[in-house]
C-alpha cells in the first residue's frame, strides 16, 4: 500500500497587505510633515500679548549657543535669505509665514540679521513666544 | 442523557494587538508633533537699501540698549515709553509717517527687543529695523 505524502501548502497570506500598506503610508506621511527641531536648545521669551500661531512654511531658530537653524538644520544668517527664498518660492501673500524661535538671551547682533534675512526673502514673521508666568 | 453545553470561546484575540499598538504610537506621535505654538505676528517692510529710506519723511527713531530707551534722541523711563510713543504716533495720520526705526545696541537681549517692538506695534507703529552692516576691508 502506498501512503500518499501530505501536501504542504505554501501560500503567502495576502489578506493583511492592504492594512500594512495603509499604515506604512500614514507613517511616512507623518515623517515627511513633522519638522523635527526638537533637538534645538532654546528658551522662549515671555510676553503678555500672544495668540496661537498660524501654520508656517518654515521654522527658523536660534539656540542658546547662538547657532542659526532652518527647519532643524544648522545654517548661517548670510545663507538664510537665499534658503528661505527657495522654501517660499512663489507662494502668495498669506502663505509665506515663517516661525522664528529665538532664545531669550540672544543678543541683537545675532538675531537682527536673521530677521533681516526673513524680511529680505519676503517672509511673514511670527515670533514664537511663551505667555508670561503671572498671566497663566 | 445529559447534553454537554458547548464552551464559549473567551480568549481575547491577540493577533491584532501589535496593529493596535502601532496605531497608538502613531496617534501619540501626531498629538505630540501638532502641539499648537503661541506667538506674535510682526509686519516688517521688505529690506531695502538705505538711500531709498532717506527719501521718506522724518520717521520716529527708537534706540534701545540693555538698560535704556531713547526716543528721537531723548532718553525715557521704561514706564513712560508706551505713552510717549502712542502720543507721537497719534499725531501721524498717514501710514508712511507711522514708520518707527528701531535701533538696538549689539548686546540688547531678545527679551527686551521683543517687549519694545510689541509696545510699538500696539501703539500702531510700523516697525523697521536699522541694522549696521559689518564690512571687512583688507589694508595692504
Amino acid at each position: 500500500m502506498i501512503i500518499q505524502r501530505r501536501k504542504l501548502t505554501a501560500t503567502v497570506p495576502t489578506f493583511a497587505m492592504g492594512d500594512i500598506g495603509f499604515l506604512l503610508l500614514i507613517f511616512f506621511v507623518i515623517l515627511a510633515r513633522v519638522q523635527n527641531d526638537s533637538h534645538i536648545q532654546w528658551t522662549p521669551a515671555q510676553s503678555k500679548d500672544i495668540a496661537p500661531a498660524a501654520a508656517a512654511r518654515a521654522s527658523v531658530a536660534i539656540d542658546s549657543g547662538r547657532k542659526v537653524y532652518l527647519d532643524g538644520r544648522e545654517t548661517s544668517a548670510d545663507a538664510l535669505a537665499g534658503a528661505l527664498e527657495t522654501v517660499l518660492g512663489d507662494a502668495p501673500e498669506g502663505s509665506r509665514r515663517i516661525h522664528l524661535k529665538v532664545d531669550r538671551d540672544t543678543p541683537a547682533e545675532t538675531f537682527e540679521p536673521v530677521i533681516e534675512a526673513i524680511s529680505e526673502a519676503g517672509g511673514e514673521l511670527t515670533h514664537i513666544l511663551e505667555i508670561k508666568e503671572q498671566d497663566r | 442523557m445529559k447534553l454537554k453545553r458547548g464552551q464559549l470561546l473567551v480568549d481575547p484575540p491577540s493577533s491584532a494587538s501589535s496593529d493596535i499598538a502601532f496605531i497608538l504610537i502613531i496617534f501619540f506621535l501626531v498629538c505630540a508633533s501638532v502641539q499648537p505654538e503661541d506667538g506674535h505676528d510682526q509686519k516688517l517692510p521688505r529690506a531695502e537699501p538705505k538711500e531709498e529710506e532717506q527719501k521718506q519723511t522724518k520717521n520716529l527713531e527708537v534706540s534701545i540698549t540693555p538698560n535704556s530707551i531713547v526716543l528721537n534722541g531723548s532718553p525715557l523711563n521704561e514706564s513712560n515709553f508706551p505713552d510717549r510713543i502712542r502720543k507721537e504716533l497719534d499725531e501721524r495720520k498717514r501710514e508712511e509717517d507711522r514708520v518707527v526705526i528701531l535701533k538696538s545696541s549689539p548686546q540688547t537681549p531678545y527679551t527686551r527687543w521683543i517687549a519694545v517692538s510689541q509696545i510699538i506695534d500696539q501703539a500702531g507703529g510700523l516697525l523697521t529695523l536699522e541694522v549696521t552692516e559689518e564690512k571687512s576691508i583688507q589694508v595692504r
